[in-house]
């Protein structure tokens, strides 16, 4: 089950099923409800980790790293096969990297930007919302293998990625009282599976794994006596930097990623009727930084610190990513007035440089087994 | 940075440059003037994508960081600030406008007489030029615990559909309440607010109309003038649209220019190349235009300068003036899919009959910078020109290596005249 789960979330394009067509998406935003709903099997395109080769003729190397190597996966031809690929407007580098896929793509490529707003709250952002869900649900309709967005499918649909996000939810909580069975990095790894496997079989599997974990989790432990630690950032094209910080000490219990909690966590649990009401339920789940206004996110941030007990924080911070960058002094600010160390480490290409960032990990962890508050 | 030696010509200066000074000085001081006790006029930090009719026509004073960082970069001092914004967590990587203002304003000091900006009665960010004004601004709205007002202009990549209108026009009403709110005022009745909005985008249109003849002189050969007198002279479409001083100075401008035209005087002597320049200036080293000068190579346009020509709001548009702004806010420049941009820019390049093209590729302006190697291609593949790109940052020195620049633009040249 976890095999299976993990095998997907690091290879996607491969664990599609047969029996339906494939759209790929970028950015948590993009709900997948629509997608199954209009038929299709959503798959979350992540980006190649390592160097960047074609996109570096398209796009400059400021623009952030996920964006870059996103647009080189796509170039290096991992759209093949997919029925299209739905982007979201998230921040400036990936407005970029679909322009420019819209410029390179195969002809006849089904190409949608859903232009959401970057304003959660205020008049009429709800309506906009909705009226930009329907567009994709629209356009979704006229893709070859698409069909009609009803109310039942969507009803359909939304059930199944609500079981998900439960199952979801029980592993959330055994990685944070047993990390020594799911590690952070694993629970991590289990989220992007969960993206990329047809969901039914993804809905059975993480129940079962649930079941699984939950019940190990039940028998009696020894206290490792590891720092516990949140870590925040954006998306992360590889568990490479979590396990960085396992290896260095300390567990990851607690998370405000793209790919974890921060996109699984929604605010509700009852399951929305509409499309109107999912793009409202969209607008109000965990912010993503890009959003406006960030108060909701430094608040759940502070939240999963306090619930999950945490030691310190560690944030991942994707080269060139404006949104991230610019909250980062005052996010650490309300973590570190809780008495709560830091540690900033930046990622490009999909991981941290490990040498250097493996030697202050250490010491951070260190710093944190002795009990080191905010300096 | 270290500057390599290179002969630079000597710049031929716009008599209104005079009036220009002046403009600017009376421009700041008046916001210093306006936070003095009993002082009655709000300010409000504005990007330079905002709505600022609304506020012109509610007698808020808009003050322009991003001006600010232009005017702090052409004095060659961004640095230190950046470096306070850095030291205080901000990366390096991030806009250098920005970490100039964050810095400024960390550290209480200036380029101001040493001072820097007044402080804000309210903040206002407008999407529409890109997502770090939106960030940046919340940064301030935190330090100064100051209403702040976001323009959520979804991207208009192939034009507006009516739901982007209406959810922008929507925010436009929204704001004349904010800022009222905001600077302690009950909102003005409607139509008395509408009779007042409608005078300041009179005078906007006036100004960018003024704005744009200026632009269509410069078709002229040779051309009255580059990029160094547009740079200079953007000072009041940026930051006193929708004002009578703004109007009053491109007529100036507009009469001064024509009348180079008229004799056939140049704003570059022995002009042998026209070129046009894309994105924001390298504020300090303006050298490296006069180097090209130098050379007979002048600017014609820049689709930077260009882009304030937009806001044409027509008589038609007092049916509606706020669904006007609604669609000119988010059509700007920064806003539009890349096709739209090639469009303007070819059109662009044809008017002003240019011979090649310069891209900044500027590393705090991703929303500029990103897209420009396609339009390079394009603008050498599809017109024949040849095309230069430039590896640089508006504010922040430490981007830049003026060297390998120079080396670039010399082979730049060869090429332009084996073309010629």
């Amino acid at each position: 089950m976890l095999e299976r789960l993990v095998a997907a979330g690091a290879d996607p394009l491969a664990h599609r099923p047969s029996d339906r067509p494939s759209l790929g998406y970028v950015c948590s935003y993009v709900p997948e409800e629509v997608i199954l709903a209009a038929g299709f099997h959503p798959v979350r395109l992540g980006a190649r980790p390592g160097p960047t080769g074609p996109a570096d003729s398209l796009l400059q190397t400021f623009a952030c790293s996920f964006a870059r190597a996103l647009l080189d996966g796509l170039l290096s031809g991992r759209a093949a096969g997919l029925s299209g690929v739905v982007f979201a407007y998230t921040c400036d580098s990936l407005r970029a990297a679909m322009e420019a896929w819209k410029v390179r793509a195969p002809a006849g490529s089904f190409i949608h930007f859903l232009n959401l707003p970057a304003r959660l709250e205020g008049p009429g952002v709800d309506t906009y919302a909705a009226s930009e869900v329907q567009r994709l649900a629209d356009a979704l309709a006229g893709v070859k293998g698409g069909r009609q967005v009803t109310a039942e499918r969507l009803a359909e649909a939304t059930r199944l990625v609500a079981d998900l996000r439960r199952s979801l939810g029980r592993l959330d909580r055994v990685r944070s009282s047993r990390p020594d069975l799911l590690p952070g990095s694993v629970f991590i790894a289990v989220a992007r599976g969960a993206q990329a496997l047809e969901r039914s079989e993804a809905a059975r599997l993480l129940a079962a794994l649930a079941d699984e974990f939950e019940a190990a989790a039940a028998r009696p432990s020894q206290p490792a006596g590891r720092p516990r630690l949140l870590v925040s950032g954006g998306y992360l094209e590889t568990e490479q930097p979590l396990r960085l910080i396992e290896e260095s000490g300390a567990d990851i219990v607690a998370d405000d990623l793209c790919l974890g909690w921060r996109r699984i966590a929604f605010a509700e649990d009852d399951e929305p009727n509409s499309l109107a009401e999912l793009a409202a339920r969209y607008l109000r789940r965990v912010p993503c930084a890009a959003k406006h206004p960030p108060d909701p996110r430094f608040d759940f941030v502070v939240r999963l610190a306090d619930e999950h007990q945490v030691a310190g924080g560690v944030f991942l911070l994707q080269k060139f990513c404006d949104p991230h960058a610019f909250d980062y002094p005052a996010l650490r600010d309300r973590l570190e007035a809780t008495g709560r160390p830091t540690l900033l480490l930046e990622v490009e290409q999909g991981s941290v440089a490990s040498g250097q960032a493996r030697t202050r990990l250490e010491a951070f962890v260190e710093r944190l087994r002795a009990g080191g508050g905010s300096s | 940075m270290t500057q390599p030696e290179r002969p630079l010509a000597t710049d031929l200066r716009l008599a209104a440059d005079r009036d220009l000074k002046g403009l600017i000085l009376k421009h700041y001081l008046g916001a210093y003037r306006a936070k003095r006790p009993f002082s009655r006029r709000p300010v409000a930090w504005v990007t330079s994508g905002a709505p600022v009719e609304i506020l012109l026509a509610l007698g808020i004073l808009p003050i322009y960081p991003e001006n600010y960082g232009a005017l702090v970069g052409s004095r060659k001092a961004a640095v230190p600030y950046c470096e306070s914004a850095e030291q205080a967590g901000y990366s390096q990587d991030l806009c250098s406008y920005a970490r100039t203002n964050i810095g400024s304003m960390l550290t209480g000091r200036g380029e101001l007489a040493g001072r820097p900006l007044p402080r804000p009665d309210l903040l206002v960010a407008a999407k529409n030029i890109c997502d770090v004004v939106v960030k940046w601004w919340e940064v301030t709205a935190r330090h100064f615990d100051c209403p702040l007002f976001i323009l959520d202009t979804p991207f208009a990549a192939d034009g507006l559909t009516p739901d982007q209108v209406a959810y922008v026009r929507g925010q436009l009403e929204e704001l004349v309440v904010v800022a009222s709110k905001a600077v302690r005022r009950p909102a003005p009745p409607p139509a008395a607010f509408e009779r007042d909005l409608l005078k300041v985008l009179d005078l906007t249109r006036q100004a960018t109309g003024l704005w744009q003849e200026i632009q269509t002189l410069r078709q002229a050969s040779p051309t009255p003038a580059s990029a160094l007198d547009m740079f200079t002279n953007l000072f009041p479409i940026v930051t006193l649209r929708g004002t009578q001083a703004c109007v009053d100075y491109y007529r100036q401008v507009r009469d001064e220019l024509a009348e180079r035209v008229r004799r056939g005087v140049g704003a570059v002597p022995g002009e042998r190349f026209r070129l046009l320049w894309d994105n924001i200036a390298i504020w300090y080293d303006f050298d490296l235009v006069r180097y090209l000068h130098a050379r007979g190579a002048a600017f014609v346009g820049e689709t930077y300068t260009d882009a304030w020509g937009i806001y044409q709001f027509s008589p038609e548009d007092e049916k509606d003036p706020l669904g006007a702004m609604a669609r000119q806010y988010s059509l700007i420049l920064l806003n539009i899919g890349l096709g739209t941009r090639k469009e303007r820019l070819f059109n662009m390049l044809r008017a002003q009959r240019a011979d090649g093209a310069v891209f900044h590729s500027c590393r705090s302006c991703k929303t500029y910078s990103l897209g420009q190697y396609e339009l390079a291609r394009a603008v050498r593949d599809e017109l024949g020109l040849p095309v230069l790109v430039l590896e640089a940052d508006m504010t922040d020195s430490r981007a830049y290596a003026a060297g390998p620049a120079m080396t670039r633009i010399d082979a730049f040249l060869e090429l332009l005249t084996s073309k010629a």
